[in-house]
């Protein structure tokens, strides 16, 4: 069975090849004959591994899952940018044809301290889990919930929250910038929860425990590049980050309301 | 996982955010209306001395006024030093390539801190050279006051200072046309249906002061002999 | 014979059974359940709301995730919907309606009871997933939307936008990581489960090894929860992710518990057709398309023209012409079938010829482009990204591909296996779906069992049960340590030939080719004797570079294969001995024109399969099905 265009591809690859945390890693070049237009970038890297293997060689370690943009496993740099040239995309879904025959394409792992290198263009993104587990969520039993209509939520209030709540925690955001702040992962899911009444409940603290712990893990600050956004591959808004930035204040001008009211 | 216990406000990163971005604020609108008071300069010496002498005669609002620009850019530039550091410590490996074309970003946003380190230099020189450079008196109206004007056609006929001037005034644009609009993401003011105006509003706002402060040297340079 | 199977369906009309045995069961007093560890293996959707909610009850819960985090969990790729019977709409549904459609969209291979305690808890779900912030899609008034799934004529199914599987995960997963800051729950990431521990009859650990590692790791608890997933990766194209295997269950399996209709497999119509041999895997696009895209091929054999050059009435609309009363919106075993048969008659359309159209011209001209935009926009952009085609101008071409699983780990009312302690939750158990699984019934089952089920059932088994203290040391723990370490040596050290990969796309093309849309008691036969031979030569000649002490990807995939090549036979066992066409399972021996023909007198039982061991097959066993209460009639759409 074939389909598509049909034509192939001749390329070369400059692969960042690391053993473990602990060493270093260098640029490896490898030729990546007769790739399909067709193939998705993972699938050209599955087809240079099983010849790596087949030399004897250990295959490029890379994450992956569910191949259709939305699991957040796979992602690193090709030729300086996220998950490569094209816009909302993720790798597992960047295609061949958006390559040159005889092109060269260099590929790094995400880089920041809070995302070290586990082997090759793995990187440990535990970060992420620990932000989420500081306060990203509603804090509610099951069981308690009332009808699910009780509340009417407005629609854009209710898209706006969507849009936010699309993160897929793949970690692009870092990725990109130049200060490897998780300033959009964080304020993505901030602001999902903020739009919503059920999320109002506990704004404050939400926003509080989750940048202090955005900040311990040794995320960068936001300089408003905006390379963040453009990365995403859910194009997730810079404005999430304002948001956040709002947060964030009004929960420190409550908490002084809230110390100036316990005396009375 | 012990969660991070929660931080003052202002040792925040976003605190520090805060605080970079009102101090901006302070600062741009500080250049901009000196940038506005100096074209002055365009129309005759007298004005000038006299609107440099109102200034410096209210003592109070001069003090009020040094002492906020001072404690601002004090602020502003320990915020940058500090947050610059905690940037760098969050990725201590560049890559070998960065982020280019549609997922690229502007030059003004990328090189902000370097802007600032020159822009710091240039303010400390250009108070120098003359807030406390040579003293000169004239009369305007009966009243003795400073000849600002006398010096400032004087170190603006120096081809060496003029070129230097310039640049540092084209990055102080660069640094407002990227600032200003953060300033509006730092505050929290920047949402999904103003962002595209705040970016104009940003670009304009850098090129009106740059294009505003330019004119004074380059007149003085070429026309006024 | 009396079946050793006992599926302890409490007494009771139908409605009252669930109330009544959550009333009967017995309970853990509230200080002693910290005293109790419970493993939860899976993150996904009923792993991530059964680690929450016994985490909330105060249970000291172990959660473990393949993935690098939880969040990852394939269940996050589920696009259209979660169904319940909300009769939001007024249209006439209800908790008896969820449940009729369900039973019969299972084509009355479902366990009634369970049908129907699902279809009550469904209600709850959406409530629940609200509360926790999950973004559903909502009317300009502010209440939920709904729209309409195959298989169904009222509109129940509940959505977020076409990302409605990542939206209740994450919230699951929100739910779950607040426990992990509570401490209730421990997080165990890039582990995966290579064996289950069994003493005393019991289940009561897991070995797994760390994928970072390589260190091979003993957990003990009181009792087990598997929540592992589905196997549509048997086939090696699915539409399942790359780490989607069977291992948990079928190492469970080979401890004990009865692996039951294997052959029960969905194979959803709408998925991006194959493009090439280098292909890793099959993109789903949400059935939802279906409610506005017509699906048809040319009237002609071999008619190559371009799809906008062939006039209305050259074109068989076919699913509208064979089910005039369901049109578009057939069930999907149904609508996969009838895809195939217009391929197989030559009909195909596309390069390859193995594709159908879905065309939504018509919707377009009717609707304009940005409400068609607004419904399914991700969706076209996701298929003009890998088939760098425009769906609003040209029709989708899509092909049926596996997808779902209906069959997996057997479990009684109390989702437990057969295996004491040892409960199975979500896609990895058999399941309420019966043969043929219906759209948006997936997540509404993986969080019923976890958020609803499991938790009742579990304290009920700890209460009722006298487990005794076990520690990792104990003998049973080193035995099955041992054995996994073994397996790994054995498998490093073959230094053959092939790839990993190159043998799971060979029994991919075995089981797709005889196992697949439609089975015949030749092709089963001659998959039955291809299988082994497979098995042996994996066995002698896979080829895994890297160590096994470290991150070895290739390894971690041997070993998944290994297990379902063993599966695989299985399930073509098992197709073999179910003489009669139900649902997905289609021999083509037993058919209606084209239309599956069951054989209740015969067939209307759960074949539950028990392992007797390596050298002798798995023995089969029945668990009769009775219907109470929906009349067993024979499905039809039409």
């Amino acid at each position: 069975m074939s389909g598509g265009s049909g034509k192939n591809l001749n390329l070369k690859l400059k692969v960042w090849r690391q053993k473990g945390p602990k060493d270093s890693g260098a640029f490896v070049e490898y030729d990546a004959p007769k790739v399909s237009e067709d193939s998705s970038f993972l699938e050209m890297l599955d087809q240079i591994n099983d010849r790596l293997v087949l030399k004897n060689e250990e295959p490029i370690s890379f994450d992956h899952d569910c191949r259709e943009g939305i699991c957040g496993s796979c992602g690193f740099m090709i030729n300086g940018n996220a998950h490569g040239p094209m816009k909302n995309t993720t790798v597992c879904q960047l295609h061949m044809r958006n390559f040159k025959d005889g092109e060269t394409i260099l590929m790094e792992p995400w880089r920041a301290t809070a995302f070290p290198v586990i082997k090759d263009l793995m990187v440990d993104r535990s970060a992420f889990d620990r932000i989420i587990s500081a306060g990203g969520y509603i804090s509610v039993d099951t069981g308690n919930a009332a009808d699910a209509n009780a509340t009417p939520i407005p629609k854009p209030d209710a898209d706006a929250a969507f849009s936010a709540a699309t993160c897929i925690g793949c970690g692009a955001c870092v990725a990109s910038c130049k200060n490897a702040s998780a300033m959009l992962f964080t304020s993505a899911k901030v602001s999902h929860l903020a739009l919503l009444p059920q999320g109002k409940v506990e704004r404050h603290e939400r926003v509080d425990h989750m940048v202090a712990q955005m900040d311990a893990e040794g995320f960068g600050a936001c300089t408003s590049t905006g390379t963040c956004s453009a990365s995403c591959p859910k194009g997730i808004s810079l404005a999430n980050i304002a948001m956040m930035n709002r947060e964030l204040l009004a929960s420190a001008v409550m908490k002084r309301e809230a110390a100036a009211g316990d005396g009375i | 996982m012990a969660a991070a216990p929660a931080r003052p406000f202002f040792l925040s990163t976003i605190g520090k955010k805060y605080l970079m971005a009102l101090t901006g604020l302070v600062w741009a609108g500080f250049v901009l209306s000196h940038m506005a008071g100096n074209m002055l300069i365009l129309v005759s010496a007298n004005l000038y001395n006299a609107y440099g002498h109102a200034i410096v005669s209210n003592k109070p609002l001069l003090f009020v006024a040094e002492t906020v620009l001072i404690l601002s850019i004090v602020v502003h530039v320990t915020m940058a030093i500090m947050l610059t550091l905690e940037n760098r410590q969050a990725r201590p490996q560049k890559y070998a390539m960065t982020p280019n074309g549609a997922k690229g970003s502007s030059l003004a946003s990328r090189t902000m801190a370097i802007q600032g380190s020159l822009i710091l230099a240039f303010v400390i020189l250009h108070i120098t050279t003359f807030k406390y450079g040579t003293y000169y008196e004239t009369t305007v109206d009966g009243v003795v006051m400073r000849d600002l004007h006398r010096l400032v056609i004087e170190v603006f006929h120096q081809p060496g200072y003029v070129a230097w001037y310039v640049l540092c005034l084209l990055l102080l644009g660069f640094h407002l046309s990227h600032g200003v609009g953060s300033i509006f993401q730092s505050l929290g003011l920047r949402g999904d249906n103003v962002a595209h105006k705040i970016k104009k509003v940003s670009l304009a706002y850098g090129f009106i002061v740059a294009a505003g402060f330019l004119s004074q040297p380059i007149y003085v340079f070429f026309f006024n002999s | 014979m009396a079946s050793i199977l006992d599926s302890k369906i409490p007494g009771g009309p139908i409605e009252s059974k669930w109330q009544n045995h959550k009333f009967d069961m017995k309970l853990v007093n509230p200080a002693n359940k910290r005293k109790h560890t419970v493993i939860v293996v899976g993150t996904g959707l009923a792993g991530a709301s059964a680690a929450a909610s016994l985490g909330e009850l105060g249970y000291k819960v172990k959660s473990f995730c393949v993935h690098e985090s939880p969040r990852r969990a394939h269940s996050v790729a589920a696009q259209g919907g979660i169904n319940a019977a909300k009769n939001y709409k007024n249209d006439g549904d209800s908790v008896y309606r969820l449940f009729y459609d369900t039973v019969k969209g299972g084509d009355f291979r479902a366990r009634e009871a369970n049908v129907f305690r699902l279809a009550q808890v469904s209600t709850q779900i959406i409530d629940h997933c609200v509360a926790q912030g999950v973004p559903l899609a909502r009317e300009y008034g502010g209440l939920l939307s709904n729209r309409s799934f195959g298989g169904a004529q009222v509109s129940r199914t509940f959505y977020a936008r076409g990302q409605t599987g990542q939206q209740l995960l994450l919230g699951a997963y929100s739910a779950m990581m607040r426990q992990v800051d509570k401490k209730q729950v421990d997080l165990y990431a890039r582990r995966e489960m290579l064996d289950l521990v069994v003493v005393n009859g019991k289940a009561r650990g897991i070995i797994v090894r760390n994928l970072l590692t390589g260190a091979i790791e003993s957990h003990e608890a009181d009792a087990v929860v598997l929540a592992t997933g589905g196997y549509s990766n048997v086939f090696f194209l699915s539409t399942n992710a790359m780490a989607c295997a069977v291992t948990a269950g079928w190492k469970a399996h080979k401890r004990g518990a009865f692996f039951a209709n294997p052959c029960f497999t969905q194979i959803h119509p709408t998925c991006i057709p194959v493009s090439g041999e280098l292909q890793s895997k099959l993109t789903l696009m949400s059935e939802s398309l279906r409610n506005d895209g017509r699906v048809w091929v040319p009237k002609e054999k071999g008619d190559k023209r371009h799809p906008s050059q062939i006039p209305d009435d050259e074109r068989d609309y076919y699913l509208e012409r064979v089910y005039p009363s369901f049109g578009n919106l057939a069930p999907r075993d149904v609508a996969s079938r009838q895809a195939k048969y217009a391929v197989d008659s030559g009909r195909g359309v596309g390069p390859t010829g193995v594709a159908v159209y879905l065309d939504f011209r018509d919707a377009i001209a009717r609707l304009g482009k940005p409400a068609i935009a607004e419904k399914y926009g991700n969706l076209f952009e996701m298929y003009e990204k890998i088939t760098g085609e425009n769906p609003y101008e040209i029709p989708m071409r899509m092909y049926p591909a596996p997808h779902y699983t209906m069959g997996g780990l057997w479990v009684d009312y109390d989702l437990q296996s057969t295996i004491p302690g040892l409960f199975v939750a979500g896609e990895a158990n058999f399941s309420d779906h019966g043969a043929n699984r219906l759209g948006a019934s997936a997540l509404m089952q993986g969080l019923a069992d976890g958020y609803f089920v499991i938790p009742n059932t579990i304290s009920n088994y700890i209460a009722s049960t006298k487990i005794e203290p076990v520690a990792t040391t104990n003998d049973a723990f080193k035995a099955a340590e041992d054995a996994v370490k073994t397996q790994i040596v054995r498998m490093m050290m073959i230094k053959g030939n092939r790839t990993v990969d190159s043998f799971h796309k060979e029994l991919g093309r075995i089981m797709w080719d005889e196992c697949g849309m439609g089975r015949s008691d030749a092709g089963l036969k001659k998959a039955l004797e291809l299988i082994p031979k497979l098995k042996d030569e994996f066995w002698n000649n896979v080829k895994i570079t890297g160590e096994a002490n470290y991150v070895n990807p290739e390894l971690e995939k041997a070993g998944r294969v290994a297990d379902f090549i063993e599966l695989g036979e299985l399930m073509c066992r098992d197709a073999l001995e179910r003489k009669e066409s139900c649902g997905g399972h289609f021999r083509e021996e037993y058919q209606n024109d084209g239309e599956a023909k069951r054989d209740d007198e015969n067939f209307c039982h759960v074949a539950a399969w028990e392992y007797n061991g390596d050298k002798k097959p798995q023995t089969r066993h029945k668990e009769e099905l009775t219907f109470e209460n929906v009349h067993l009639a024979t499905r039809s759409y039409k």
